[in-house]
């Protein structure tokens, strides 16, 4: 067994995995276009980040010249071969992260105070540590998972003010 | 508080988005005395004027930088990457 | 009384809305305020003052003065002439015992004068001393103005909403407007924040505005919070452009707050918005022409004025205003008298500065124009307009006119006299910071708005000092009152969860904070609990741990410099307990550190101590540059630790891994699958009994714990934990030490490897060596069953010589124990000492190893 296989979810029987937003998302309506990324592969790598080609399904995020993170749909033992094979230290941080997606800048302003211009980043939102990522009027905003009932805590509270 | 920090790999945010290390000491390099160590570990220069000191982008890419900084007007004067 | 329709008049003719005043309809127009509709109505009486309970009416009609502050719907203190009519709408008066027209605090200003000068509550009252309890309670009820309702709850909805603006302009008068408009030919991003409701509906080409709203202060970074309805906006700007004007100043003279005596702002609101007649017979006093053409406007309103006069401090006079039942009837003016029932005064106007002098702009007086003004503005900050101190026609009014007669009021919201002022002075409060704490000038609803600068120009003249020696009180904000509720937004307070928190709850678990988690308490049988770790089986979520990650070919070097035992030279598969050790060789964190691999090391720490000492790591890599990557991954995995002497067993039967003695062996680390879940197991013990830590990746921390509870373990929480580690005499980090506890002192002598080259902590451990602990920390047991407080002082003869950090009744034992801190002659296994319980000495003698399973044979079964 590789010495980290004990991060992995993707190595636990599916039956065995939860999402930290579970509970928190199953008070609030499917009307409100709040979607759990908290399952997607995610992988945080270490070294000369340049050194790394994201292959289709990935999607990279570059914080500093020596730290990215690594967004992947499907399983994601092939990303962190790849990184290391690549001279980086690469960790299966998915069970790290919670992830949410939601719209509209009006919640986002109510969230941060962040130049929603200069997604994808990470920051401060809600108080916490995110990352961030904009599509649009699309927003994906990854908490560490231990916040993420809190997040969607706030969330629903913000959406409510603004209704 | 609320100045604007620049991170060298994020640009301005604000202050809070960083943890704040200190003033930059130098540590003894052979045995101190017992005077020696006692400034070293407690005593700062804390100066009313610019400042050099260790951050940190908590809230963000995490990266531990210097910045030298005037402790009377919270104008930062310069940030860098340590070598 | 209503004039004829008037252009430019804000009132809506055509349709009515009406509210209740006293239990009484009141009709109104939209576009009138609480206060304009009620005046219109004919009252004349709006509040009374806050000491002496004076008669008050529309002062300034500009929401900043206290006159007009009635509690509508419940809300106190709302300035009436500002806040717009609202259909339906609950209106009383405040601060009052009786009604506005017959108020019985009012004997306070007809006898309790001379009883109640400004500080008297330093002075009164006090002697015998037992009576101050009572006159305390007496004055509190009487202070204050509305009152809250402290069972009313929090109904109100406040947000907070953070945006950005390239130019934000305060003040939406002419130069404001100007500002703005100029700043958009530039581009987009232009923000006018303007405190009235004059530019609603408006549009400003390319301009933002937002109306009405306040500036409540700007600070640092372009930071300007603005009061908007419900919504507090906290911008970031890069231009910040203030115009927000000048205020209109009273003039100093006896009777100068009888209900009649405005200025010149209310006079021209009521006729110009609001289409009101303000009075029958005016008189006009005043220093600037603005002041004087009130003059014009009230005539034009069917006013008759019977005498408008300039009046400045080159041209003294004697001015006295004069009324019946606090409203005025005449004004005498040299000793002429002139009867009115109007009265409009005008010192000229203030530089409303507050704002840029808390952005840092300089406040410096101007002597041609008796007023101050703000100078050398940072950069990124502009001033336009009147606040600029570019008003006036340069003539100043004198301090005060006349004296005898009624009370001469400097600060009409905290009924702050001339007199008062004087005697501060007298007394040595004579700065004018003093001045103002002694008196609580400035300090009320107005906060200097209208009284400072008289204030100042008054304790000028009597020191003989000029204006500018004195200055002006340190500008702070908020610049217009603001809820508390807004300020503190939504209460939402980052709460750290595990996987399995749910499942403590749904178990009935008093969940506690610890740091900025919430963990189990107990589950409701802390005894139970106890009991179930020590016979059978328990199980305790430890995700809150932190967990570090240390990798790279110098892992080993890097922990060897930080910490004061080795680490290179330990086995892939094993775990070493560790102590993080400060510079000066103070106790900052323990945990445990496991080999994985060659260069790969995993690291705990307390709940608490994570986010310290991965800052600590990172901290002296950033300094070192050593090549070692450092992982949170506190969050990544969820914990739990399964103690008991069935817990081989139980784990067994999850698992492939083979998990005898010889195949995971105390203070191993191994990788298995457990419950279908990837796990780290590390046996280590904290409660002192056969255990194993299962460290799997966070969602599959809620499954696991699942698992283990199905399987027989049964939950128990911290307070258990506590009591088992303390019968092993484990030490817990901030509890038992704290910050100034070095490793030898707190029996840790074992620890440091003092042969290494360097270590953080090894010079001042070296020291400590050399010079000799001065208190060691000891386990001990009480002689009677007594429970001393964590904190409980050792004692001999007569002084405390030490203290208890931790006790519990053990159950296994039989007895009261504890750990505590005790001078070296004392830690000999048996030696007696005396604890303070409650008043008496107790007896206790020092065990020095664990009370229960002395040899550890349980935990390394």
């Amino acid at each position: 067994m590789s010495t980290l296989a004990f991060m992995s979810p993707e190595l636990a029987a599916p039956e065995a995995l939860a999402s930290p937003l579970a509970r928190a998302l199953a008070a609030a309506g499917p009307a409100l276009g709040l979607q759990d990324l908290s399952r997607l592969g995610k992988v945080e790598l270490r070294g000369d980040v340049a050194a790394f080609a994201p292959e289709p399904g990935e999607e990279l995020l570059r914080l500093t010249p020596q730290r990215a993170f690594v967004l992947a749909e499907g399983e994601v033992a092939g990303t962190v071969e790849r990184a290391r094979a690549a001279g980086l230290r690469a960790y299966d941080v998915s069970g790290a992260w919670a992830g949410l997606a939601l719209s509209g800048e009006p919640l986002m302003r109510r969230l941060t105070e962040l130049d929603l211009d200069s997604f994808p980043t990470a920051g401060a939102l809600a108080h916490v540590t995110a990352l961030l990522f904009r599509d649009g009027d699309r927003f994906r905003i990854f908490v560490p998972q231990e916040l993420g009932h809190y997040l969607v805590e706030v969330v629903l509270d913000m959406t409510r003010g603004l209704a | 508080m609320s100045f604007l920090l620049t991170c060298p790999h994020c640009g301005p945010r604000d202050v809070n988005e960083f943890g704040y290390a200190g003033e930059v000491t130098t540590r003894p390099t052979a045995k101190p005395t017992m005077r020696e160590l006692t400034d070293y570990v407690y005593f700062r220069r804390n100066v009313a004027g610019v400042q050099r000191e260790w951050w940190t982008h908590r809230h963000g890419c995490g990266a531990w930088f210097l910045a030298e900084r005037d402790t009377r007007t919270n104008e930062v004067m310069k940030v860098e990457l340590p070598s | 009384m209503r004039l004829e329709p008037r252009p430019g008049e804000r009132i809506d003719r055509s349709k009515e809305v009406s509210f209740f005043f006293k239990g009484k309809r009141v009709s109104a127009f939209p576009g009138d305020s609480f206060g304009s509709a009620l005046y219109a109505s004919g009252q004349r009486v709006f509040s009374r003052s806050f000491k002496y309970h004076r008669r008050r009416g529309l002062l300034c009609c500009s929401g900043h003065c206290p006159n007009c502050m009635m509690t509508v719907d419940g809300v106190p203190n709302v300035r009436t002439c500002a806040v717009p009519v609202r259909e339906g709408a609950v209106v009383v008066p405040q601060n009052v015992r009786g009604s506005l027209d017959f108020d019985l605090m009012a004997v306070t200003d007809k006898i309790g004068g001379p009883f109640t000068p400004a500080g008297f509550y330093y002075r009164v009252g006090h002697r015998p001393r037992a009576l101050w309890p009572f006159v305390e309670k007496f004055l509190r009820n009487a202070a204050g103005l509305g009152k809250v309702d402290k069972h009313r709850g929090r109904e109100h909805r406040t947000d907070t909403e953070y945006r950005r603006a390239r130019v934000l302009v305060i003040g939406g008068g002419e130069s404001g407007r100007t500002a703005a408009l100029s700043a958009a030919i530039d581009g987009p991003g232009v923000v006018l924040v303007d405190e009235s409701r004059q530019l609603e509906g408006h549009d400003l080409g390319g301009v933002e505005i937002v109306a009405p709203a306040q500036a409540l202060g700007i600070w640092e970074g372009g930071l300007v919070a603005v009061a908007h309805g419900d919504l507090l906006i906290r911008y970031r700007a890069e231009k910040i452009v203030v115009a927000a004007g000048a205020l209109e100043q009273p003039l100093v003279f006896p009777g100068n707050d009888l209900v009649g005596v405005m200025l010149p702002g209310a006079a021209r609101r009521l006729v110009e918005d609001w289409a009101i007649k303000p009075g029958e017979r005016a008189v006009v006093l005043a220093t600037d022409d603005r002041g004087l053409e009130t003059a014009d406007v009230l005539r034009d309103a069917g006013v008759e004025v019977a005498l408008a006069l300039r009046v400045t401090k080159d041209n003294p006079r004697e001015i006295s205003a004069q009324g019946r039942r606090g409203r005025l009837r005449r004004v005498l003016v040299d000793g002429e008298a002139v009867d009115c029932d109007l009265l409009v005064m005008s010192g000229g106007r203030q530089p409303a500065y507050s704002l840029l002098a808390q952005a840092g702009a300089r406040i410096e007086y101007d002597e041609r124009r008796g007023i101050f003004v703000p100078r050398d503005v940072p950069a990124g900050i502009a001033a336009t307009g009147s606040v600029t101190g570019e008003i006036g026609n340069g003539a100043v009014p004198a301090p005060s006119y006349g004296s005898g007669g009624d009370k001469c009021f400097v600060c009409h919201c905290e009924d702050v006299t001339v007199k008062d002022v004087k005697r501060a002075l007298a007394e040595g409060f004579d700065s004018i910071e003093l001045a103002k704490r002694y008196t609580t000038v400035t300090m009320g609803p107005c906060q200097g708005k209208l009284c400072q600068l008289n204030s100042v120009r008054l304790i000028a003249q009597e020191n003989g000092e000029g204006e500018a020696a004195i200055g002006m009180t340190t500008a702070r904000p908020p610049w217009a009152p603001i809820e508390m509720g807004m300020l503190a937004g939504r209460d939402h307070e980052p709460c750290r969860r595990t996987s399995a928190h749910h499942r403590h709850e749904e178990a009935g678990a008093t969940m506690m904070w610890t740091g900025s988690w919430k963990r189990p308490h107990s589950y409701g049988d802390v005894a139970g609990e106890v009991r179930a770790v020590r016979e059978q089986l328990g199980v305790i979520d430890v995700s809150t741990l932190g967990k570090i990650l240390v990798e790279g070919p110098d892992a080993g070097a890097f922990l060897d410099r930080l910490y004061p035992n080795r680490f290179s030279d330990l086995k892939p598969g094993r775990i070493r307990y560790s102590v993080l050790t400060t510079d000066g060789g103070r106790i900052m964190d323990d945990g445990t550190i496991g080999r994985l691999g060659e260069e790969l090391y995993y690291v705990t720490t307390t709940t608490t101590g994570a986010g310290r000492v991965l800052a600590w790591f990172e901290w002296w890599n950033a300094v070192w540059g050593m090549d070692v990557e450092l992982l949170d991954v506190s969050g990544a995995l969820a914990a739990v630790n399964l103690a008991g002497p069935r817990a081989r067993e139980a784990l067994g039967a999850l698992t492939d891994m083979d998990v005898s003695n010889d195949g995971i062996s105390y203070l191993d680390a191994k990788q298995g699958v457990v419950a279908g879940v990837p796990c780290l197991v590390l046996r280590i013990g904290f409660v002192g009994e056969l255990g194993y830590e299962l460290h799997c990746p966070s969602p599959a921390g809620e499954h696991l714990w699942d698992t283990l509870v199905a399987a027989g373990a049964r939950p128990f929480g911290l307070e258990p934990q506590r009591i088992l580690r303390l019968e092993k005499q484990h030490i817990l980090v901030g509890q038992d030490t704290d910050t100034e506890s070095n490793l030898l002192s707190a029996g840790l002598d074992w620890l440091p490897k003092l042969d290494k080259d360097d270590f953080v902590g090894k010079w001042a451990t070296e020291l400590v060596a050399e010079r000799g602990v001065r208190e060691r920390l000891v386990g001990f047991v009480m002689r009677n069953p007594v429970l001393p407080l964590e904190g409980g002082q050792i004692v001999s003869e007569g002084r405390s010589i030490g203290r208890v950090t931790s006790s519990r009744f053990s159950e296994a034992t039989g007895r009261h124990l504890g750990m505590c801190w005790v001078p070296p002659e004392l830690a000999e296994d048996g030696a007696e000492f005396q604890i303070m319980v409650d008043g008496t000495l107790e007896p206790a003698l020092v065990h020095l190893q664990p009370f229960y399973d002395p040899e550890g044979a349980r935990l390394k079964s």
